[in-house]
Formats: structure tokens, sequence, C-alpha cells
């Protein structure tokens, strides 16, 4: 198959977005709890999902390894939103970059897997990452003691607040997904 | 109405049966742990409290599990054969995820001893335990597979049944609310599984926020959180699952009914604003568990007291009156299966009502704390919800006919219903004796009267549920005779689709 001229500029500049996200705006990112969780992290996911709404077309994935895939993407996001992985990341810069191709895999192999699976299974996927994302905002505004070393309890608190509303949001979103999708016979 | 081919009806047949033998299976087993539970209460027996614990989890959490597991499923038949196609293959993956589930439950409380109770309390899973860290974290990740499983299953039925009807609107019943004639007859049972069901949906989000900070704390054993919010997060999940487990049974009743009575039971006005403030306050309903809970703002103690009114009244009241309409003067044939619906829906209206009085906040201070609690969800789900799901499995078994004639499975019914009611009001005498609840024996209890009182009546309950097992197997073995001999195709459809 030939490699049309739009592909590699399409590769090219998402190579240049996550270099710029993960090289030189690194230490942007990691100055603040905010900009670090609901930022770095959700641009490197998001950067992944385009490259899969384009490359993915052909990559069929079956049912049981769909549901294996969407266990391994919510457990990295589990895993990237436990405190100790968050202060560790910010301090350990290799390990934040771990994260960053973690999240841009998990966005590149969301896009065919939900692209081939159930309507079932796309709802119950975003119901459990609205749910995951409530948890750890309640989490970061619940504890009133520093969670992260990295950063200050202000942050902290400010990272939980808009954690929820993204949750809530993303759960909004998904029950009217649901509804619209399912008015439609 | 639908139409489906008799290899379709066959394997959905085949399906809810699946369900229902592992419900046969699995049922005995957790009533044998109350069992041990009462005869440990009534100094038959020393488990231990480490074991008693343990017992109680996964008594609690298995029996909501299986109980909304086993209404599910046989909502799942009578929609997927009448009403619109269900795919059988997610069915059994739902059924699989759920196995799995149950599994990791049984092995966290049994082998690795986690003794948290059903709603896991915070901080209660993680502070001072007496069983390792691997049990807490499996019985998390069990639960929210559980959820995982139930969730799937609920979209895939409400999402069918709105293809079908054109939309939630038409699914809540809202056309009949206007002045133009409706289009397409609504099924009660439809209304009843999307009120049911979705309100699940809301409820499963709270569950799995609840499960999620569980499982942050298990990892991040440093984390300390807001109790009060995880008991509102934990009892909404909880509440929701349990109210919705007997209006999915409802449901049914609503459909199974009119076969035996000869008459419709169609969707109208009433019925519909009825069962639409169900819908509403039945989110807000599990307030009544926070009484006891200082923290708790005012305002949301008294929501809860007028939520649990008005979520219990007009559904209850409708469908009670819809009962006695759909009897009276029909010459129905008191066979099993109407009978256990009968029954069933006395269950229900018993335990709902003593559920009320226990959410009105000037009793609930008195008997919060006391055995009157576990009286009225036995009452409902015991005398309710089980004989729903035995109506359902004698549906299934027996002909039209047959379970006319089946003077075994009434003897069962009767033995059973005798000794479930006589157990429950071990329960009830025991609330209002004072006798605490959650206790795993009375002996610590410096005041006489009350530990004997407790003693004595966990002993008698005992008894009660000897004579419940009995009427149970004799039932077992009315439905699976039938079984063995083969019935293939289910009796005439509802009259009211």
């Amino acid at each position: 198959m030939p490699v049309k001229t739009s592909d590699i500029i399409f590769i090219l500049t998402i190579l240049v977005m996550s270099w710029l996200i993960s090289f030189p705006m690194n230490e942007w990112f990691s100055e603040t709890m905010p900009r670090h969780q609901i930022l770095q992290l959700p641009a490197m996911l998001v950067l992944g999902i385009i490259s899969g709404v384009r490359f993915s077309k052909h990559i069929i994935i079956g049912f049981a390894w769909g549901i294996a895939i969407l266990i391994f993407i919510l457990s990295s996001l589990i895993f990237w939103m436990l405190p100790h992985s968050i202060d560790y990341a910010v301090i350990n810069t290799p390990f934040n970059r771990l994260m960053h191709v973690n999240m841009l895999i998990s966005g590149f192999l969301l896009i065919p897997v939900l692209r081939n699976t159930l309507s079932e299974i796309k709802i119950i996927f975003l119901g459990m990452l609205s749910a995951m994302v409530i948890a750890t905002g309640f989490t970061l505004l619940s504890y009133n003691l520093l969670l992260c070393s990295s950063f200050n309890i202000e942050q902290q608190k400010e990272a939980g607040l808009q954690l929820v509303i993204i949750g809530l949001t993303v759960f909004a979103s998904t029950i009217f997904i649901f509804f619209r999708g399912a008015g439609r016979s | 109405m639908l139409q489906l081919n008799s290899i379709d009806i066959k394997k959905q047949r085949k399906f809810v049966l699946v369900w229902g033998i592992t419900f046969l299976i699995v049922f005995p087993l957790l009533i044998t742990l109350g069992l041990l539970m009462r005869l440990n209460q009534g100094e038959e027996i020393q488990l231990g409290m480490d074991r008693f614990y343990t017992l109680m989890t996964l008594h609690g959490l298995g029996m909501a599990g299986v109980l909304y597991s086993m209404a599910f499923a046989a909502l799942w038949y009578l929609i997927g054969t009448r009403h619109t196609k269900l795919n059988l293959g997610l069915g059994y993956f739902v059924y699989f995820v759920v196995l799995l589930g149950v599994i990791g439950l049984a092995y966290a409380t049994l082998i690795g001893k986690f003794g948290a109770g059903w709603y896991l309390l915070y901080p209660l899973p993680f502070k001072g335990t007496n069983w390792p860290a691997w049990s807490t974290g499996l019985s998390i990740v069990s639960l929210i597979l559980l959820g995982v499983a139930w969730i799937i299953g609920i979209l895939h039925v409400v999402y069918a049944l709105a293809k079908e009807y054109g939309g939630l609107t038409n699914l809540l019943g809202w056309q009949y609310l206007g002045k133009k004639n409706v289009q397409r007859e609504l099924p009660p049972i439809v209304m009843i599984t999307t009120i049911s069901l979705v309100p699940g949906l809301i409820a499963y989000l709270a569950g799995a926020v609840f499960l999620f900070m569980n499982l942050f704390q298990h990892f991040e054993p440093a984390l300390s959180f807001d109790a009060l919010l995880l008991k509102n997060l934990a009892f909404f999940f909880g509440h929701t699952l349990v109210n919705i487990t007997l209006y999915c049974c409802i449901g049914w009743v609503y459909a199974l009914l009119p076969e035996f009575t000869g008459r419709e039971w169609k969707t109208n006005k009433v019925l519909v604003y009825s069962w639409n403030a169900t819908f509403v306050f039945i989110l807000f309903a599990y307030f009544h568990h926070l009484y006891m809970d200082f923290a708790q703002p005012l305002a949301l103690q008294y929501a809860g007291q007028f939520a649990s009114y008005l979520s219990a009244i007009p559904a209850t009241a409708i469908t009670m009156f819809g009962v006695i309409t759909q009897l009276y003067h029909s010459k129905i044939k008191w066979g099993i299966i109407p009978l256990t619906f009968l029954i069933g829906v006395a269950g229900w209206a018993i335990g709902g009502f003593s559920a009320v009085v226990d959410s009105t906040i000037a009793i609930n201070k008195v008997l919060h704390n006391t055995l009157w609690v576990p009286a009225h969800f036995h009452t409902y789900m015991l005398t309710g919800v089980v004989l729903f799901i035995f109506g359902f499995l004698f549906y299934l078994s027996h002909t039209k006919e047959e379970q006319e004639k089946d003077k075994t499975a009434k003897i069962g019914f009767w033995l059973f219903v005798i000794g479930a009611h006589c157990f429950i009001a071990t329960f009830y005498t025991g609330g209002m004796n004072s006798i605490p609840r959650r206790y795993a024996d009375y002996k610590g209890i410096p005041i006489n009267s009350t530990h004997t009182t407790g003693a004595l009546l966990a002993q008698i309950a005992a008894i009660c549920i000897g004579l419940l097992l009995i009427g149970l197997f004799i039932m077992y073995g009315s439905i699976f005779n039938k079984l063995r001999k083969g019935k293939n195709i289910p009796m005439v459809p509802s009259t009211n689709t």
C-alpha cells in the first residue's frame, strides 16, 4: 500500500505534538496538579485517539481481545490516577514519559475496539471511565492532607473539583448518547 | 407482539434455565449460611466472631446478587420472547462475568475471611481488619465485575426496548399523558422494566465510584476518605439495587397474572403517573438509611422520609388495586403459579409497609439498630422476591394444567411460606424487644432479658429455617420432576400485549 503524503504529515504532526507535550513543555505541565492531570494526561490520550481514528480503519479486533484491551486501558488510567504514580511521574521524568507512551497507545487502541464492539460495551466503558474520574476527583477533593508531595493542597483540591466536573460531564454525555442512540429505530 | 420461532424461544428458555438452575443451587447454600448465623446467635454452635461476620458478608452480598440476577434473567426471558429480540451471546457473557464475580466473592470471604458486611462500611474493610488485604482487593474487584455485568445486561435490555418502542419517553409511557390517541400499546412490563432499570444505571454509577474509591484505598493505604460520602454512595447503590430487584419481579406479575385470570392488564394514565413517580422518588429514598448519621444535612433526612413514602405508595397502591381487580370474581383456578404471585405480592406489601414504618424518623430512632431492619428486608425478599422467582420457575417447568394439579408443589409452597413468615416473625419480635442487629451473639449484652430473648428467638428462627428448607426442597422436587419430563414450549403468551 503506497504511503500518502498526507499520512506522513499527519504522523509528523502527532509526533511533534507528542514531543512538545512530553519534552519542552513537560516542565510547565508538571508545575501544577491540574495541568498535569487534566491537561497533559488527556492530551496524550487524545493524540492517541486522533491517530486511531485515522489509521485503525483496517484493524479488526475480536470481541474478547476488545474487552481485554478495554480492561488494559481502564487499568492504565487507574494506575496513572493513583497519588503515588502521579507523584513519581512528576519527580521522575522517564516515568512520566512512560505515562505518555501508555496514554498514546491506549488512545490509539481505543478506536478500533470501540468501532468493532457492541453499543452496550461502549456505553459501559464510558460509564466506568466517568466513575473512575469522579472517584479520583473525590479522592483529591476530600483528602485534607497533601497526597502528592510535588504539588500543594490548593492544587490538589482544584484538580479534584475539576475531575469531578469532568466525570459528571462524561457520565451525562454517556446517558445522552445512549438514549439518543436508543431512540433511533 | 414479537414473533419468535420455536428454536429462538427454546434458546431463550435454555438460557433462563441456566440462570434458574444456578439460582436453585446457590440459594439454599446461602440460606444455610443464614441458618448457621442464627444457630450461633442462639448459642447452639460456636462459629466465632470472625467466621460469623464472614458468613454474614457472603450471605448478604450473595443473596442481594443472586436474587437480582435471577429477577433480571426472568425479565430478560419475558422481554426477549415477547417484546423485543435480545442477544443471547451477550446474555451468556453477562452470566459468565456474574459467575466469575460470585466465585471471587466466595473465595474472598470463605478462604480470605473478608467480613466487612455487604455494604463495606468505610473504613471497615481497611482499618483493624483480621483478614488479609488481598481478600479486600478481591472482594472489590469481584463487585466491580458484578456491577459491570449487570450494567451490560441492563443497557442491552433498555437499548433493545427503546429501539422497539421508539425512545425512552415512549418506554416511560408519556404518550399516554397527551391528548392524542396512543398509536401502539405499551405493555406494563415494558414500562416497569424501564422504570426499574434506568434508575439502576444511575445507581450503578454511584456504586462504581464507591468501588473505585475503595480500590484506590486498597492500593494507597495512606488515603482517608469522607466516611459519610462513601456511606451515601454505598446506600444509593445498594438500596436502589434491592428496589429494582423487587420492581423487576412486579413487572412479570403484570405480564403473567392476566394469563391465569383471563383479564387484560393494560397501561393507562394512572399506571403511568404512579410508576413515573416511583421512577423519581426511588433515587432519593435511600436517605432513610442514614438517619443515624448526625453529620448528614438535616434537609436530606427529611427528604429521605418524604421520598420513602412517595416512592412506596403510588406503585404499591396501584399494583395492589390492579391485583385485586384482576382477581375479583375472575374464577381463577388457584394453581401454584397464581398462588406464588398472590402471596408474593402480600410479602412485598407487608415488607414494604414495615420498611415505610422504619423510614419514619420518629420510629427509626428506636428501631434502627434492632432486628426490625433484617425483618423488613427479609419480608419482601424471602416472601416477596423469592416467591415471585418460584412462580416464574413453575411457569417455566409446568403447563397450565400441571400447575393447577400439582399438589406436591403446593405442599412445599405452604411449608415454605409458613416457615418463612415464622422466621421473619422472630426478627420482628426481636426488633420490638430491642434485640440489636449485626451481633454475632448476645452473650456480651449485660441486660439479661435482652440476651435470653435474643438467643431464644434465634433458636426458634433456626427451626423455622429448617421448615422453609423442607418446603423449598419439596418445590425443587416438583420443578425438577417436570423439567426432567420436558416441557418445550412455554404457556400461552400474555393477554395484555
